[in-house]
């Protein structure tokens, strides 16, 4: 059990790369804050099912990521719980529609910005506020970038978002290392989900074609690698983007 | 800090144990001792024992 003893929060829990997370987690022995917009009967049911499954704790937390006010209010509750976090994953983020550069206005890419990377920045100043608490205890943050913003081949607003989160970890490496907090980040290739789904399909098969395994990842392949860069068996890693894109 | 006279006059950097890291410390302590989770403006403006006291108020901190 990889997290044996580990209390974690996760973004975006309700579908896709989080829920893949959330159940990686939970069967590695990981108490987690399991977050998703909205708190519906299926989310809470689909928490039930897998707390029971792995034998492990998994409370809801339900906000919106760009209201801020709801957010403070959630970490407050959590502080409060006097769980020690040792874990975060900041995973939700949101596509853009399939529109050229010249063609984007600048307030579509805010919209996506403040999901992206400023909802996670305010995120994470909670939470590693939180992890802060008890430096002899590694801690870790895995930020859930993209090739996209590597290699830049989306839309505008996403891939600048990504790159922006990318640059956020390689500074977040170096200034949390005094509290023992250890910053990474993950950047998936296409990944089976809703939000791949919902892309143009010529974009999609464009991008698997271009890979060595011609396939979308699978998103246990992408929460497999999220839980290395969370457990210690990455624990002399920090500021690197780990690329989980079926070769390129 | 030997009374209370020298804790009062305290400012964020001006001595070499309140830097960066000793206010976030310093943040930690606070917010455990008093169970709050401050804001981050009020720990961008947390920059004197007097500011801080201030702060500390808006949580119902009482001393």
């Amino acid at each position: 059990m990889l997290l044996h003893e580990k209390t974690a929060i996760i973004t975006g829990t309700n579908r896709g790369i989080g829920l893949a997370t959330l159940e990686a987690f939970a069967a590695n022995g990981a108490k987690v804050y399991a977050h998703a917009r909205r708190e519906t009967p299926d989310f809470l049911a689909l928490l039930d099912d897998i707390s029971r499954m792995y034998g492990t704790e998994i409370w809801p937390v339900c906000f919106d990521l760009t209201d801020y006010e709801a957010m403070k209010q959630k970490m407050r509750e959590i502080a409060a719980s006097k769980h020690q976090i040792d874990i975060l994953v900041n995973n939700a983020g949101i596509t853009a529609d399939d529109t050229a550069f010249l063609m984007t206005p600048v307030e579509k890419m805010k919209t996506v910005f403040d999901v992206n990377f400023f909802a996670q920045m305010a995120l994470t100043q909670y939470a590693a506020r939180m992890m802060t608490r008890n430096k002899s205890v590694s801690k870790s943050i895995v930020n859930v970038a993209s090739i996209a913003g590597i290699d830049g081949e989306a839309q505008i607003e996403y891939s600048a978002s990504k790159a922006a989160l990318i640059g956020a970890t390689k500074k977040l490496a170096i200034e949390l290392n005094d509290y023992n907090i250890r910053v990474n980040a993950v950047a998936p290739g296409v990944t089976d989900t809703d939000m791949a789904r919902a892309m143009d399909e010529s974009f999609i098969r464009r991008a698997t074609e271009k890979t060595v395994m011609k396939r979308k990842a699978q998103t246990g392949e992408i929460s497999g690698a999220i839980l290395f860069l969370a457990s210690e068996l990455s624990s002399f890693m920090t500021g690197q983007v780990l690329r989980v894109d079926g070769g390129m | 800090m030997t009374d209370g006279t020298e804790a009062e006059s305290l400012k964020y950097q001006a001595i070499q144990e309140w830097d960066s890291v000793g206010h976030m410390a310093l943040m930690a302590l606070l917010e455990d001792e008093f169970g709050i989770l401050l804001d981050t403006d009020d720990i961008i403006d947390f920059s004197s024992y007097e500011a801080g006291m201030e702060i500390l108020k808006k949580y119902d901190v009482a001393f």
